[in-house]
């Protein structure tokens, strides 16, 4: 470019920054609403079949007699891994707290075993890693801070999904993810913009079983 | 810390926030929308998200990229809700209009009108470029656009406003 072009369009860019000066109203404050610091977000209630008395009974006897049954599919009570990925935040309301606190490198590490899967922390804010079970299995249960609140993501090395699979409910809105021999679940508020999250994500895990 | 000093400074927080960037977050939304009264919505909505969430902004440094973003998603949430008509620049709402409204230099007022004119797709880089500061890459990361896109709107966008008032 000549200098004579670079010339013309310094100008030309100095009269769009005027004309794009437009005059500003008088800022004009919403109403903002109190914000409880111990909120915790929860998600809807997953519609339950009613056992009759009975059944729970069976099931603590044979629970007590025979814990090796625990990954057996006799007493699964889940049509899906999508039921069971969403009931299961429903089982830890807790880790959705909207926060700045990142969890430690050492609960980071012991949630999220070498032995199991690599994940790259990144710029993401982590402020929830547990282990948790889903489907008999080991997974990372983690939590990032996204634009509209806490996003989970559950990292299922052994829960292969053929395709992506929406996940729906009344507050939140997620998807199941085929990565290599397993699969991830990205969770979170229905605003949040998930793509740049799930691409992320998926860029950052490496499984090592 | 008891609630209600926390409460306070989260306000304070925000409203050292909103006191700097409410021009670029009302010019942004008008120059998105072309319409300074959709621009007024788009703000307020917005205002109320990032008070919402403004726990999630970690660092104040960033808020005028995390504001400008909400404002950006407002706008084509607002959009997406009405469903408006193309903008016809012969039969402009008196709000779309007073976007338009005349300066003593005819050349800035031309140019202008040629901004409006733009589609969307050349005007709101060109927008975040010029007026906001951002570079292209910045502008690529909002967009969700490879940074060649960006390039290659930014430089049609130009050309485009050359050729406009070059009519005039």
């Amino acid at each position: 470019m000549t200098s004579e072009q670079d010339k013309k369009l310094e100008a030309l860019d100095l009269k769009i920054a005027k004309a794009l000066q437009i005059d500003v109203p008088e800022l004009r404050m919403p109403e903002l609403p109190n914000i409880d610091e111990t909120n915790v977000r929860s998600f809807p209630a997953r519609k339950r079949f009613k056992k009759p008395v009975w059944f729970a009974v069976a099931a603590t006897v044979v629970l007590a007699t025979s814990i090796s049954l625990r990954n057996s599919s006799l007493f699964q009570s889940y049509d899906s891994l999508a039921e069971e990925v969403l009931a299961h935040l429903d089982h830890e309301p807790g880790s959705l707290r909207i926060t700045d606190v990142a969890v430690s490198d050492r609960q980071f590490a012991r949630a999220v075993p070498a032995s199991l899967v690599t994940f790259e922390r990144g710029t993401s804010l982590i402020t929830y890693a547990q282990s948790c079970v889903i489907n008999g299995n080991d997974v990372p249960h983690l939590v990032i801070q996204g634009q509209y609140g806490p996003v989970t993501i559950l990292l299922m090395p052994e829960e292969r999904v053929s395709e992506s699979t929406p996940l729906d409910g009344v507050s939140v809105k997620g998807v199941i993810l085929p990565v290599g021999k397993g699969s991830i679940a990205i969770i979170g508020d229905r605003e949040e913009l998930l793509e740049p999250i799930q691409k992320n994500v998926v860029n950052s895990v490496a499984w090592t079983t | 810390m008891n609630s209600s000093s926390a409460e306070g400074k989260r306000r304070q927080r925000f409203d050292s926030l909103v006191t700097v960037f409410h021009q670029d977050m009302y010019r942004f939304a008008a120059w998105l929308s072309r319409d300074k009264a959709i621009a007024e919505d788009v703000v307020q909505e917005a205002l109320l998200r990032a008070w919402k969430s403004l726990d999630s902004l970690r660092d104040d440094a960033a808020a005028k990229h995390w504001l400008l973003t909400i404002v950006r998603r407002e706008n084509a949430r607002y959009f997406e809700r009405r469903r408006l008509e193309t903008v016809d620049i012969d039969n402009l709402t008196a709000s779309q209009a007073a976007l338009l409204a005349e300066t003593p230099n005819e050349e800035i007022d031309d140019l202008r009108e040629a901004i409006f004119e733009l589609d969307d797709d050349y005007r709101e880089p060109l927008v975040l470029q010029v007026l906001m500061g951002y570079s292209t890459s910045e502008i690529a990361e909002m967009m969700g656009l490879k940074q060649g896109a960006v390039l290659t709107r930014l430089h049609r966008a130009r050309h485009k406003l050359m050729d406009s008032v070059a009519e005039e």
